[in-house]
């Protein structure tokens, strides 16, 4: 028997679904408030219990949002909470004051031999645990808060004066990240594609163009190869981060990698810590969903009665593309990710 | 006629607003009795417009010849076939308006104006004022240069209409936008105000300007009075056209700044005596882009040549070749002005050049006869029979199971791709598009006519779809002398991806296409298209994007994809790499200089 997915679980599920809900910053903020629900309610008498419940009800997001990774990286986000702050309540219990238990620096986990590793019983009930956990939350909270624009401050250590900047669609971080870039920086050309057939770059555009002393051009996708010859750098977004530090981005972002490298142009990825998600998915059909082809061509027309016609929502960047990643906490190679990955989630929580 | 206009009015009345229903609806009603009250007026103007519309049937048809190219032509001239009924309708509100236009203006003027239609107007009605004044073989030009000027930018519009077919041009049609329809009724107005002041005709100025250049040889009347129309009816991206036509130019990328976008003024397509009017035709076309595709565009001004030179009569104590010489050289600057050359188009006029240097002594009809084989030859062997070479070569890379990835629309892929499917080979063909051209739609239609599988996605979607593909074929613009291939831009992302996925690139050319011209990069040289194409609709973030001081929308036509990308160049002579280009143009000089 399933369990059964909460009231509020259902409501986020819907809104998602309805497009209520849109972008990835919303739905963690929503999801983290769904978490914060579940530890301040009295259904969990211990860690276990707790566990149990986040575990079952990221599940059903998960099986109902497959394309929104950014919901069970935050449930691994709070499992590891629970385990560290368990962990941490039951070592000043016992007097077990050993400091290096809550870290787990690279000497240790190199020095570490299964004798040591015995697996924590989380059943025992705790004192004082569930404020523990939300004054933790409390921090993840406000991470999430700051995470835009404590990427955007880095927007003076990548961009100099008359920079030419290629981007693609619209995403929130890389429109704050310019505009930061904008003010602090003189002369600098913006060129947006488009992303057909949504053409989310366009709101991109006429959001940046009310900043003065730039340039904003808007192109085709068709041009992204022709223009990258005098690109300085190329700042995109992305849905999420794979565990190899390949990305899951918009569509056609492959395209503008694979010019990049071509021309040697960096390509800078921005992607708060919330978006690494520890998968391995390196296959179009692992992860892609398809979109409404009627925007790229009317159903109505002659040729698209017997034409098949794909719109596909994602692509898939493998890291030797990825110059580097910028998330809230700084910047990253792709070849980090993983590192990055072990010290955000408990590696038993990798499978939810 | 009436009746089927309004048939084909109710079908596209989907996407009108209720404004538009409501004026509209009165102004048939206002035409209806406009009819019964004065029914010359209106006759005259329908007649007229029917001439008009047989006569450009007429050359149409005359144009199409190569077997290739007329599949091509008779879907435009289908395309445009609704497009004269459209016009006539269009006449009729307006005449009907020109008798009671105080209750038309209050219905459209009941829905809000924006500063730019009240603009519009206003310069509209002092340009009127103007007409009025002047005398009466003027005031006529005129008329036709306002008309011009309301519309100064429909070659989207036309661009599409070669691509999408009759369907889309009925989707179309109702857009018209207030300012546009009311500028030109004022224009008419004017025009009739003033034959009546000169007591000529009391029929209104456009009718007249029609039947008066009918009067004249038919060739020469149908075009200059034709465009104009056509041009009114093609709709616009948005209804600020006319004001900020001046502001868009200054508007230009930095990087940019030297490509000078072509001049898109209406006396050069009309008013120049000088130009042949087959010429002036041809111009308007490639300006407006009805004749796309380097083939295309090579045999239309072949076809534009002949009839200059047929027609082409040697002023007293000249000698035939020289001055003719001197004459092409005129057109083909025309040309030029109206749409930068195609490398293709070059070639064709540097050919016909060394033969008017080579004629011999003869008289003047033979060596009019003589010119038009050479032209005839040309476009077979360089056009048609290249075309089957590479058919046949390239019949042998096609096998069965093969997924064939093309780019765009290319008639010889199209050709290339038919001839395997009379082979009865089992493939089937991956149709990448891009935004803003859609040239792709076209693609899928010829390929889907003649009963291949196809899939279609846009280029961002390409490397979704690249896994299947066994095969790249691209057709091109030019070949350039560094190997570098010049196509639509887009091409050279397709073969990025193609790279990165190790499908083989080949690359369908003929050689007359090969350009002796360097160019690494797709910046040094581009033709810049309308940037307002890349405005979507009226809900779109860059509509009006001229009054944003910051935002340039940039629509590139071509770009280049260097030689590592491309695996092969298949053309007439050989299967080559794309570095042996200079080689073709050595042992092949008669293109080269």
């Amino acid at each position: 028997m399933r369990e059964q997915p909460l009231n509020e679980v259902t409501q986020l599920i819907h809104a998602v679904k309805m497009g209520l809900v849109e972008g990835s910053y919303s739905i963690t903020n929503k999801t983290l408030d769904i978490f914060k629900y579940i530890i301040m309610s009295k259904t969990w008498q211990n860690a276990d219990a707790l566990m149990q419940i986040v575990r079952a009800q990221s599940r059903i997001m998960q099986a109902a949002l497959p394309q929104e990774t950014v919901t069970s990286n935050m449930a691994r986000r709070i499992l590891k909470l629970t385990r560290e702050e368990f962990e941490l309540l039951q070592a000043k219990g016992q007097h077990f004051a050993d400091d290096s238990q809550a870290s787990l620096s690279l000497h240790k986990l190199v020095t570490q031999t299964s004798e040591n590793c015995v697996s924590v019983d989380y059943s025992v009930p705790q004192q004082g645990l569930r404020e523990a956990l939300l004054d933790h939350l409390q921090e993840v909270e406000t991470e999430l808060e700051t995470s835009s624009e404590n990427i955007s401050v880095q927007a003076e250590e990548h961009i100099h004066s008359s920079e030419i900047i290629l981007t693609l669609g619209h995403s929130r971080s890389v429109e704050n990240f310019l505009k930061r870039a904008i003010k602090k920086r003189q002369l600098l050309t913006i060129i947006v594609a488009e992303c057909a057939p949504a053409c989310r770059g366009h709101n991109l555009a006429a959001s940046l163009a009310h900043e003065k002393n730039v340039e904003i051009i808007v192109i085709a996708d068709a041009s992204i190869f022709a223009m990258m010859s005098r690109v300085n750098k190329v700042i995109i977004g992305t849905h999420s981060v794979l565990a190899n530090g390949g990305l899951r981005a918009a569509c056609g972002a492959y395209t503008v990698a694979l010019a990049a490298k071509h021309y040697s142009v960096p390509v800078i990825v921005l992607a708060p810590m919330y978006k690494l998600s520890p998968l391995h998915l390196c296959e179009q059909d692992a992860f892609n969903m398809v979109g409404c082809a009627e925007d790229v061509i009317a159903y109505d027309s002659v040729p698209a009665r017997d034409a098949k016609v794909y719109s596909p929502m994602f692509d898939y960047v493998p890291p030797e593309l990825v110059t580097l990643f910028i998330s809230n906490t700084g910047g990253h190679a792709p070849s980090y990710v993983y590192r990055l990955l072990s010290e955000l989630y408990h590696p038993e929580d990798l499978e939810l | 006629m009436q009746k089927s206009n309004s048939n084909s009015q109710q079908n596209a009345s989907a996407d009108k607003t209720r404004e538009q229903v409501m004026a509209e609806r009165e102004a048939k009603k206002q035409a209806k009795q406009a009819k019964k009250q004065k029914p010359i007026t209106p006759a005259t103007t329908i007649i007229t417009q029917v001439e008009q519309t047989t006569i450009t049937k007429k050359l149409t048809t005359t144009t199409t010849t190569t077997t290739k190219e007329q599949n091509q032509l008779q879907l435009a001239a289908a395309a445009s076939a609704p497009s004269y009924d459209a016009t006539v309708t269009n006449n009729a509100v307006q005449v009907s308006a020109q008798n009671t236009t105080d209750s038309l203006t209050n219905a459209t003027g009941a829905s809000e104006k924006t500063r730019e239609q009240i603009k519009a107007e206003r310069e509209a009605k002092k340009a009127a004022k103007h007409a009025a004044k002047s005398n009466k073989a003027n005031s006529v030009d005129a008329v036709a240069q306002q008309l011009n000027n309301v519309q100064l930018t429909p070659k989207a519009a036309a661009n599409e209409t070669a691509a999408t077919g009759a369907a889309d041009q009925d989707k179309k049609k109702p857009a018209l936008s207030k300012a546009e329809r009311r500028a030109i009724q004022e224009a008419q107005r004017a025009a009739k105000a003033q034959g009546q002041n000169k007591n000529v005709t009391p029929t209104s100025g456009v009718a007249k300007a029609a039947t008066s250049s009918v009067k004249a040889t038919p060739v020469v009347s149908a075009t200059p009075v034709k465009e104009p129309k056509r041009e009114s009816e093609s709709p616009a991206k948005s209804p600020s056209k006319p004001t900020t036509h001046k502001a868009e130019r200054e508007w230009n990328v930095k990087l940019f700044n030297h490509l000078v976008s072509a001049d898109k003024d209406a006396s050069l397509f009309i008013n120049d005596a000088s130009v042949h009017p087959s010429i002036a035709r041809l111009g308007v076309q490639y300006a407006q882009r009805t004749i796309v595709g380097s083939n295309a565009r090579c045999i239309a001004f072949l076809h534009a040549l002949r009839q200059v030179v047929q027609d082409f009569e040697t002023p007293a104590k000249k000698e035939f070749g020289r001055s003719l010489d001197a004459a092409v050289k005129h057109h083909v600057e025309h040309l030029h002005k109206c749409r930068p050359l195609a490398v293709s188009v070059s070639n064709a006029y540097k050919q016909f050049k060394n033969q008017l240097m080579q004629l011999p002594d003869k008289p003047e009809t033979e060596l009019k006869e003589l010119l038009g084989h050479f032209i005839d030859t040309y476009i077979e062997n360089q056009i048609g029979k290249a075309a089957q070479a590479i058919s046949s070569s390239m019949q042998e890379k096609i096998t069965d199971g093969d997924v064939l990835l093309t780019f765009a629309c290319s008639s010889l892929i199209q050709f290339i791709c038919e001839e395997a499917k009379r082979r009865q080979v089992s493939f089937r063909v991956i149709v990448v598009d891009s935004l803003p051209f859609c040239e792709g739609q076209e693609m899928l239609r010829r390929l889907h006519a003649c009963g291949i599988p196809c899939t279609y996605v846009l280029i961002n979607a390409i490397s979704y779809v690249m896994p299947e593909a066994t095969k790249v074929m691209l057709g091109a613009h030019a070949l350039l002398a560094n190997g570098y291939v010049m196509a639509r831009t887009g091409t050279a992302q397709v073969a990025l991806v193609a790279n990165s996925h190790n499908v083989p690139v080949l690359v369908c050319c003929e050689t007359h296409k090969f350009s002796e011209r360097f160019q690494t990069d797709a910046i040094v040289y581009n033709e810049l298209c309308d940037p307002n194409q890349l405005v979507k609709d009226g809900k779109c973030c860059l509509h009006n994007w001229q009054t944003k001081s910051r935002l340039t929308p940039l629509n590139l036509s071509y770009d280049i994809t260097p030689p590592e990308l491309v695996s092969a160049v298949v053309t007439e002579v050989a299967i080559l790499p794309c570095t042996s280009v200079p080689v073709i143009l050595r042992i092949k000089p008669d293109i080269g200089y």
